[in-house]
C-alpha cells in the first residue's frame, strides 16, 4: 500500500519535473527567436539607413557637379556678365541639374567625380599625342607606293566595367586614325584596324589601362570603397 | 512602342548630351532679345532633347522622368502664361500684351518692363512648344499600339 503510494508520488513528481523542463525549453526557444528577430530587424534598419544615406549623398553630389558644369557652359555661351543674366543662368542650371541629376554622372562612384574629371583632363594630352603619331603613320601608309596595308578586324574582351568607360575607350579608338570601333557587345570590342602595327599598338592595352585609370576600374583600389566601409565597421565593433 | 537601343555607345552619349542640349535650349530662350532665337526655337530644342531620350532610352524610362500628365499640363500652362500676361496688361488699362503697363507692378521703368514681359511670354511659348513637340512624337510613335488596341476591342 505504502509502496504503491510512494511510486505514484514519484511518478507525479517526475511528470511535474518533465512539464517544467518542457516549459523552460519552450521559453528558451521563444527567447532565442525573439532576440534573433529583433537582431535581423535592427540589422535591416541599419542597412536601410546606410543605403538611404548613400543614395541621398549620391543624388546631392551628382546634382552639385552637374550644376557646376552646366553653369560653366552657360557663362561660356552667354558672355553677358550682368547680375540679371547670371541669375537667370543660376536658375536655369539649377532646374536642369535637378531634373537630370542621374544622367550626366549615372555610373560614377560617389565622391569620385572630381578625381575622375581631373584624370580625364590629364588623359586628353596623351590621346592627342597618339592621334598625331598614328596620323603620320596612316599618311605614310597612304603615300607609300606599295601601300603595305593589311586590314583586319580584331576582337578583344575588355576589363573595364561601366558603360561610360567603354564609351570613352571606344571613342578614343575611333579617334586615333587607322582604327575604328565597330561594335561593343557584352564587354567585347570589335575593332577594325588598317595595318598590323596599328592593331599591335591596340593589343598592348595601354589605352585600356589609361581609361581604367581614369574611372578607377579593373585592378585599381577604390579609395571611396574603403571610406564607405569604415563607418559600417565602426558600428559593428560597437555592437560586439 | 519605342524600346531601349542595344547600342551602348549611342545610349551613353545621348545620356551625357541631354543636359547640355537642355541648357543650350534655355540659353536660346533667355537670350532671345539679344541674339537669334526665342521661345519657339528654344522650345523645339528642349523638345528635341526629350525626343533624344525617348529614342535612346525607350518610352518606359522616359515616362518616369516626364510623365504624360505633366506633358498635358505643360502644354496648357504655357498658353496660360502667355494669355495671362496679355490679360494682365488689359487689366492695367493697356492693350492686350502692352508690356509697358507692367511697370506699375514690377516697379521698374517701362522699357525694362517691356523686356521682362517679352521674356515671360517667350517662356510661356517655349513650355507649350516643348510639350506639344513631345506629345506629337509620342502620339506618332505609339500609333501602332493604338491601332492594335482598336482591333482587339
Amino acid at each position: 500500500m505504502e509502496v504503491t503510494l510512494l511510486i505514484e508520488a514519484m511518478d507525479s513528481s517526475f511528470r511535474v519535473l518533465e512539464d517544467a523542463k518542457n516549459q523552460a525549453v519552450d521559453i528558451m526557444n521563444s527567447a532565442v527567436r525573439v532576440t534573433s528577430e529583433t537582431r535581423t530587424i535592427e540589422e535591416k534598419k541599419l542597412v536601410n539607413i546606410f543605403k538611404g544615406a548613400q543614395s541621398r549623398r549620391a543624388i546631392l553630389q551628382n546634382t552639385v557637379a552637374t550644376f557646376v558644369i552646366l553653369f560653366g557652359f552657360w557663362t561660356v555661351l552667354s558672355g553677358i556678365f550682368d547680375l540679371f543674366h547670371l541669375t537667370l543662368g543660376v536658375i536655369c542650371s539649377l532646374i536642369i541639374s535637378i531634373l537630370t541629376h542621374d544622367l550626366l554622372f549615372a555610373n560614377v562612384r560617389v565622391g569620385d567625380i572630381k578625381l575622375t574629371i581631373i584624370r580625364f583632363i590629364r588623359y586628353l594630352p596623351w590621346l592627342i599625342y597618339q592621334i598625331f603619331v598614328s596620323n603620320f603613320y596612316v599618311a605614310y601608309l597612304v603615300l607609300s607606293p606599295k601601300m603595305p596595308i593589311s586590314p583586319q578586324i580584331i576582337r578583344f574582351k575588355t576589363k573595364l566595367e561601366s558603360d561610360i568607360s567603354w564609351v570613352v575607350l571606344a571613342n578614343s579608338i575611333t579617334l586615333t586614325p587607322g582604327t575604328i570601333t565597330i561594335d561593343i557587345k557584352d564587354g567585347e570590342f570589335y575593332v577594325h584596324a588598317l595595318a598590323k602595327k596599328v592593331a599591335d599598338d591596340l593589343n598592348t592595352g595601354e589605352m585600356e589601362d589609361r581609361v581604367a585609370h581614369i574611372f578607377m576600374e579593373a585592378d585599381h583600389i577604390y579609395v571611396q570603397d574603403v571610406l564607405d566601409v569604415a563607418p559600417i565597421f565602426g558600428v559593428l565593433r560597437k555592437g560586439i | 512602342m519605342i524600346r531601349k537601343t542595344d547600342d551602348i555607345i549611342i545610349r551613353t552619349v545621348a545620356r551625357i548630351l541631354v543636359p547640355f542640349i537642355q541648357i543650350y535650349a534655355l540659353y536660346v530662350i533667355m537670350h532671345g532679345h539679344y541674339s537669334p532665337g526665342g521661345g519657339f526655337q528654344g522650345g523645339v530644342i528642349l523638345g528635341a532633347s526629350i525626343v533624344l531620350l525617348l529614342i535612346t532610352h525607350g518610352l518606359v524610362e522616359t515616362k518616369k522622368k516626364i510623365p504624360e500628365k505633366a506633358i498635358a499640363l505643360f502644354s496648357s500652362m504655357g498658353v496660360f502664361i502667355y494669355a495671362g500676361i496679355g490679360v494682365l496688361c488689359l487689366l492695367l488699362f493697356g492693350n492686350f500684351l502692352d508690356y509697358g503697363k507692367l511697370s506699375v507692378i514690377l516697379n521698374i521703368p517701362p522699357a525694362a518692363a517691356r523686356a521682362m514681359g517679352i521674356l515671360g511670354v517667350e517662356i510661356g511659348v517655349s513650355i507649350t512648344v516643348m510639350a506639344v513637340m513631345i506629345s506629337i512624337f509620342t502620339s506618332i510613335s505609339t500609333a501602332e499600339d493604338h491601332s492594335k488596341y482598336d482591333k482587339e476591342h
